[in-house]
């Protein structure tokens, strides 16, 4: 284990650190904003949408994230040409972050979901019947219940984003792992474990950080003293 | 001084009707309720009370009819979504299971509609909400969460919460039917206040002595309609209809 070649490759990885940080932020927040979207549709059974989100989140849940990058990689400027825009490069951190928001709004749409659903139909009730306004009830007396239920699944799903960052190197992208396969390759195989030992600990890391930033949100939002049944969450 | 008699009309319900999946659950109601009154509805189970409760309340959109409420006339078959919130801040709701905002403190459910429907400021919703935890008798539960009391302390809550918006109408739907009944006592003592101090009150019960007590009318309701309505001792003592009378006896043979 040569722990000084480790650290002289360090400043590297932190180079190419913050666009893989980008790609992470970017993804969860498109991500979870299509979410709430699919939800919105699924909930209000939206015609012609409704049907459609579930084939959509169906088919994204029961693929590998893998191929659905290659399909959108290679896939979607075919299409597009077909609907007559053509772009000739596609940008493959482009390509990467769009998988990962469609992957995303699958994933985190079935968090929110079942969250919004635990919040029984009499808390609604009880609002409108005050005379509420659809946007204060939600804002008021739904989100706040709804978010500590869906905040440790969602969570969940920003870990997994991490992680499958991991994979968009397959499309060229030269983040932390695009960068370790760079330098191994470069390197004709030598310092392999110090590499990946390294970069697993730069994962560990950022998915420990946002970890302890989820648990934040849920302190803050969690005062209600409930009897423990609504932490748990698929 | 003159006592005053009201007659002055709160609320006039015209051929109200609703259906369900193609079946007629309200059949063309047609109800009087005055200022001050306390209006009971009574009858078999499935016959359309807590849904014409609801439907008072825009809980449930009615097909046909009109409704007057104080100054407010609406017919059902054209109304906006302005006219709904302007109804429903007329009316409050105190419903079988309580339905208090879980997330909020006693005090803040008390508060919550003063502040975000009515905008007043927190300091006025805080007096108002002292005022009327007070008459509840839950001073000394301001700080704690729903699910820290009994069904009965909730209960008072979620009437506190519904007097606090000074509701030119108040619907209680079976109040006290999901509680023990050691808890049924205290709940009934406040509504019996509620009804002294003036408000106009709609009620869906099975608390018959009790209906018959505070009722300044009692109406029976049968399969989505409105078979009979008079004075508590007119309906319970003096009916002639028939299903009116079988309806009672039914239920103090149930009872007894
Ligand atoms: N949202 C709904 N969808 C379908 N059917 C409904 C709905 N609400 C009420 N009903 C039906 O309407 C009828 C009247 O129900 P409602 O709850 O108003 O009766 P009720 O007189 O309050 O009875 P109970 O004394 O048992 O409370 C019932 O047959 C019920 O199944
Ligand atoms: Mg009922």
């Amino acid at each position: 284990m040569d722990i000084t070649f480790m650290l002289e490759i360090l400043p590297q990885f932190l180079s190419v650190l913050p666009i893989t940080l980008l790609i992470i932020v970017v993804s969860t927040i498109c991500g979870f904003l299509l979410s709430v979207l699919v939800v919105a549709i699924r909930i209000k059974k939206v015609r012609l949408l409704n049907p459609i989100m579930g084939m959509y989140i169906s088919f994204t849940r029961s693929t590998p994230i893998l191929l659905q990058l290659f399909l959108i990689y290679y896939g979607l400027p075919v299409v597009l040409a077909l609907m007559g825009i053509h772009i000739n490069d596609m940008n493959p951190t482009t390509a990467s972050i769009i998988t990962l928001i469609i992957y995303n709004g699958a994933y985190m749409s079935e968090v929110v979901r079942p969250a919004y659903l635990a919040v029984e139909r009499g808390q609604h009730e009880a609002a409108d019947s005050l005379g509420f306004s659809p946007f204060k009830k939600l804002y008021r007396i739904i989100i706040p219940q709804v978010a500590p239920i869906a905040l440790p699944g969602l969570g969940n799903a920003i870990i997994y984003l991490i992680h499958d960052t991991s994979l968009i190197f397959a499309i060229g992208v030269v983040d932390i792992m695009g960068l370790a396969n760079i330098i191994i390759s470069s390197n004709y195989g030598m310092n392999q474990i110090e590499i990946y030992l390294l970069i697993a600990i730069i994962y560990w890391i950022v998915s420990m950080l946002s970890e302890q930033m989820i648990k934040y949100l849920e302190r803050r939002k969690q005062r209600l003293p409930y009897n423990g049944s609504t932490k748990e969450v698929a | 001084m003159f006592m005053e008699v009201s007659t002055h009309k709160m609320l006039l319900l015209k051929n109200l009707q609703i259906s369900f999946n193609d079946e007629q659950v309200l059949k063309g109601i047609n109800l009087t309720v005055n200022k001050g009154d306390v209006v009971t509805l009574i009858g078999p189970s499935g016959t359309g009370k807590t849904t014409l409760l609801r439907c008072i309340n825009y809980l449930e959109k009615p097909d046909d009819g009109e409704i007057t409420l104080g100054d407010v006339h609406l017919d059902y078959k054209s109304i906006r979504k302005k006219d709904i919130l302007k109804i429903r801040r007329k009316t409050a709701m105190v419903f079988q299971q309580y339905n208090l905002f879980k997330h909020k403190t006693v005090i803040e459910n008390v508060m919550e509609a003063q502040m975000v429907v009515q905008k007043k400021s927190k300091k006025a919703a805080y007096e108002k909400s002292m005022e009327e935890l007070e008459k509840v008798g839950l001073i000394d539960k301001i700080n704690a969460y729903p699910s820290q009391l009994s069904g009965g302390q909730q209960q008072r809550v979620s009437i506190a919460r519904a007097l606090a918006v000074e509701p030119e109408v108040i619907l209680f739907d079976e109040p006290t039917s999901a509680l023990d009944p050691e808890l049924v006592g205290e709940v009934l003592k406040v509504i019996e206040a509620v009804a002294k101090s003036g408000i106009t009150i709609v009620l869906v019960t099975h608390e018959m002595s009790f209906a018959q007590n505070i009722s300044t009318k009692v109406v029976f309701m049968d399969k989505g309609k409105i078979v009979e309505e008079g004075t508590p001792t007119e309906i319970f003592n003096q009916s002639s209809n028939e299903r009116t009378r079988e309806f009672l006896n039914q239920f103090y043979t149930r009872k007894n």
